[in-house]
């Protein structure tokens, strides 16, 4: 069976052990209010997840974007409050914030050729830098923190009749389109040949820097669109905002099935590992476990994912030289009938 | 200039300099429309400098390329892609995880506005392959084929770019005969479809059963052009080796030492890399490993040493068997100078002193605690040991000469009490002068009693040194030389399977 399929079972089965376990023994668990609100908590870090698939399939990284998440938001922020923009103009201004932070980061990536951890870890400080920036002061030149009021921030922090939020289904939206994208067209196949086998696909014509700018405008995009409901939900940005995010989407893609390496992984292994991580922090809360215990299993789940990976390559290489000794015999056979 | 029409490929006076040292001086080459050409030649001949030069990896020095009759100028791959040139080296080509089909249509997908139209493209793919009737699917994954399919898989992709020359280098290196049978009949199909093939391969009979003519290159000049029909294998072999060989390298007297046993190796397996490996090393002797590369030789090394796990058999030094690991082999008294030095053998950034420092650390600290003085002692009796050039240790060894850096590697071994050294082709990349040094060292090393096991590829080198030879081939042993006079015509004879095997044991 390929790595993939096995890798789907896995980090399937392990959420679906997790949700079965929590719900078999927590009748809080499987109501729909904390099903509703699981969802909402996985979104945000989902939909930064989705952008951080992209960039690990091309080989590379985005330990930028929850910081870019956070400049968007203050953005935002400072432009209604401030300079009581009109919301779509401080929401138009974001977006081109978050598309300009990703092409800066395709530009040190593709164009400088640094390489993408710590190209995207500086930007990370820039954007942090910036954010700083544009905070709001009061009078004495303290940053505050400030609520917003907007009907249309409000918006994104709403939910259907029924109880589902809004940003969730702009994650599963976003995530259906964009697995669409990588399975089904030419720029999804060519990020895939870029992470799997940079020199091969650049023969056959495939842009590098193309490539790379793509999925890191895409990181960017999310971004923003993650940017979109932590305000809703959240009505404020700080200074703080998004940072670190970045590494509970990577943790899920991981756990999904993406290879630092590149070339494998996909957006549908993405959410599963989201929803895995947001299930176990819902799990340990709902039962009154330390966060600790929290962090140490999650982390477990990720040295057993690669733990995994690991032996699986062992195990292929190990099956593809015995077939060459197993050749070479009925080589020598052959010969010998001769 | 005339130019015969049935050529496809016309290299005229082709120059290619590496510093002063020249890999290809002034060399004529051509391939005709719809044949199959076998470029031969030993190792560092030219034949892979001529085919970077041929598809833009390295650009030439001087003389001219003529494709189709029209004189082209071939600076990188993609301009060599884009004239018809498809290279097939292994399976490095492709990309693992993505389908059969991905891969043939990479940079050209069938697309509607971005969108795949995966449909119609594995159906133009599943044509393909039933074309020429191979065991492939349009759907399969790369990374779940074994590499007969994948080789298959880049002659789809280099005739779906309608490619009129296809460059194959050691194809049949890892196929089993019935795979390689597979390829000759598609080489003959493309054959008759008019492409033409340039094959290299160190297996002379798969060249005499495939090749319409074939090129032989010695120390990157043209040696002859001959049709297959005109020749045999020995003329081959003798074109490539050269007759102006001198009296000391042409031949050289072999015997069987009778000092104590060092090293013994019993039935030494390492699946997919050697099986049923035995041999013994004894004080003062030179064993060299002989044989084409990839025949497993550098790998028994390396599982000797402990740097490599065996599957089975034994290793035995001084008649009893040892941990295997590398720390227990250097106490012992192993030492190993590495195929590749840049990579495994010095560390450029680190002076001479440090780099020698590393294999004696035993004698030079207490408690973890370096004695300085000990350590730039040691240095300078390296410096003088090997007659490091320039004589400073302090040098880091990356800003060293190629010679030089080798020193540094020898003098690792040679500040320690060693019994055994593992030698892994010494004088790669190491001008004529240096190399003379070099061999001097190893000769120095068997007189004080070392046991020498030595790879090389380098015939006139095994003539230098050897005072034994085994020759591998396809991961086992399956000749020895070990008394009366030995040519280098033997040696390639036996190397590449064109002699009869028989291993002779060793008298006791």
């Amino acid at each position: 069976m390929r790595q993939e399929m096995l890798r789907r079972y896995i980090s399937f089965g392990l959420l679906a052990a997790l949700v079965l376990a929590f719900s078999l023994t927590s009748e809080f668990f499987f109501t729909s209010n904390n099903i509703y609100n699981l969802l909402r908590e996985s979104s945000i870090v989902g939909i930064l997840a989705i952008g951080i698939t992209m960039t690990i399939i091309t080989g590379g990284n985005d330990l930028s974007c929850g910081a870019l998440l956070g400049l968007d938001a203050m953005v935002i922020s400072r432009l209604l409050y401030v300079n009581e923009a009109n919301v779509w103009i401080a929401i138009t201004a974001a977006l081109a914030v978050s598309l300009l932070g990703g092409l800066f980061n395709g530009f040190l990536v593709a164009i400088l050729r640094i390489p993408d951890f710590i190209a995207t870890l500086s930007s990370k400080f820039v954007f942090s830098g910036l954010t700083l920036m544009f905070a709001i002061r009061s009078a004495t030149g303290m940053i505050t923190t400030k609520t917003l009021s907007d009907p249309t921030i409000k918006w994104f922090g709403g939910k259907l009749d029924f109880g589902l939020y809004y940003v969730t289904i702009a994650f599963f939206a976003l995530a259906i389109l964009s697995q669409f994208l990588l399975k089904n067209t030419r720029l999804g196949v060519h990020t895939y040949a870029i992470g799997s086998n940079r020199n091969s696909a650049e023969l056959s014509g495939i842009s590098y820097i193309k490539t790379k700018f793509a999925a890191f405008v895409m990181s960017g995009f999310c971004a923003f669109v993650g940017s979109l409901f932590f305000l809703g939900k959240i009505r404020a940005a700080d200074t703080e905002s998004g940072i670190g995010m970045e590494f509970q989407a990577i943790s899920a893609a991981v756990i999904g099935g993406c290879a630092f390496t590149g070339g494998r992984g996909d957006v549908v292994g993405t959410v599963i590992g989201v929803l895995f991580l947001k299930v176990l922090e819902n799990g340990v809360l709902k039962f009154n476990l330390s966060t600790e215990m929290q962090k140490v299993l999650t982390g477990s789940v990720i040295v057993i994912m690669l733990v995994f990976d690991a032996a699986y390559n062992k195990y292929m290489q190990a099956k593809t030289s015995k077939s060459a000794v197993i050749a070479r015999e009925k080589r020598e056979k052959k010969v010998g009938a001769q | 200039m005339m130019h015969n029409p049935e050529n496809l490929v016309e290299m005229r006076g082709i120059d290619k300099r590496f510093a002063h040292v020249y890999a290809l001086k002034s060399v004529d080459f051509e391939i005709r429309r719809g044949e199959v050409h076998s470029l031969l030649g030993e190792n560092g001949a030219g034949k892979s400098t001529l085919i970077k030069v041929l598809t833009g990896v390295y650009p030439k020095d001087g003389g001219e390329i003529y494709f189709d009759g029209k004189p082209v100028e071939i600076n990188s791959r993609d301009d060599a892609f884009n004239l018809g040139i498809a290279c097939i080296f292994q399976e490095l080509s492709l990309v693992p995880t993505l389908t059969v089909a991905q891969n043939i249509m990479l940079g050209k997908e069938k697309a509607k506005l971005g969108v795949l139209q995966k449909k119609s493209m594995n159906r133009e793919v599943s044509e393909l392959i039933k074309r020429f009737d191979f065991p492939l699917r349009a759907e399969d994954v790369v990374e779940t084929l074994s590499v007969a399919q994948r080789q298959m898989v880049e002659i789809l992709k280099a005739l779906s770019t309608n490619a009129s020359l296809i460059i194959m280098d050691e194809p049949t290196a890892s196929l089993s005969s019935k795979e390689s049978e597979m390829l000759f009949r598609i080489i003959g199909q493309l054959r008759e479809k008019g492409v033409s093939i340039l094959y290299i391969s160190h297996r002379l009979e798969e060249v005499f059963q495939l090749s319409d003519r074939i090129t032989v290159l010695r120390d990157g000049q043209l040696v002859g052009v001959v049709p297959k029909e005109e020749i045999v294998p020995a003329d081959v072999i003798r074109m490539m080796i050269g007759k102006e060989l001198s009296e000391a390298t042409a031949s050289r007297p072999l015997k069987v030492s009778d000092a104590h046993t060092v090293l013994q190796v019993r039935n030494l397996t390492r699946l997919g890399s050697f099986e049923d490996v035995s041999f013994e090393v004894k004080a003062g002797e030179v064993l060299v490993l002989a044989g084409l590369v990839g025949s497993g030789r550098t790998e028994v090394l390396r599982s000797v040493y402990g740097a490599d796990p065996i599957d089975s058999g034994t290793v035995l030094f001084e008649g009893k068997p040892y941990r295997h690991s590398v720390s227990t082999a250097i106490r012992l008294g192993f030492g190993l100078i590495p195929e590749d030095r840049r990579t495994q053998g010095f560390a450029p950034l680190l002076s001479g002193t440090r780099n020698v420092a590393v294999t004696n650390y035993d004698k030079l600290s207490r408690l973890g605690v370096v004695n300085a003085k000990k350590e730039k002692q040691l240095g300078e009796t390296m410096v003088k040991l090997v007659d490091l050039r320039p004589a400073n240790p302090t040098v880091p060894v990356g800003n060293l000469s190629g010679g030089n850096q080798q020193k540094v590697v020898l003098g690792k071994w040679l500040t320690r009490d060693l019994k055994v050294i593992l030698i892994d082709e010494p004088t790669v990349g190491i001008d004529v002068g240096a190399k003379d040094e070099i061999y001097n060292f190893i000769e120095q090393l068997a007189a004080r009693g070392v046991a020498v096991l030595l790879v090389s590829s380098d015939v006139a080198e095994v003539l230098r040194v050897a005072t034994r030879i085994l020759v591998m081939r396809n991961g086992k042993v399956v000749h020895e030389f070990n008394d009366g006079v030995v040519t280098q015509e033997n040696i390639l004879l036996v190397s590449s399977g064109m002699a009869e095997d028989h291993r002779t044991e060793a008298k006791e």
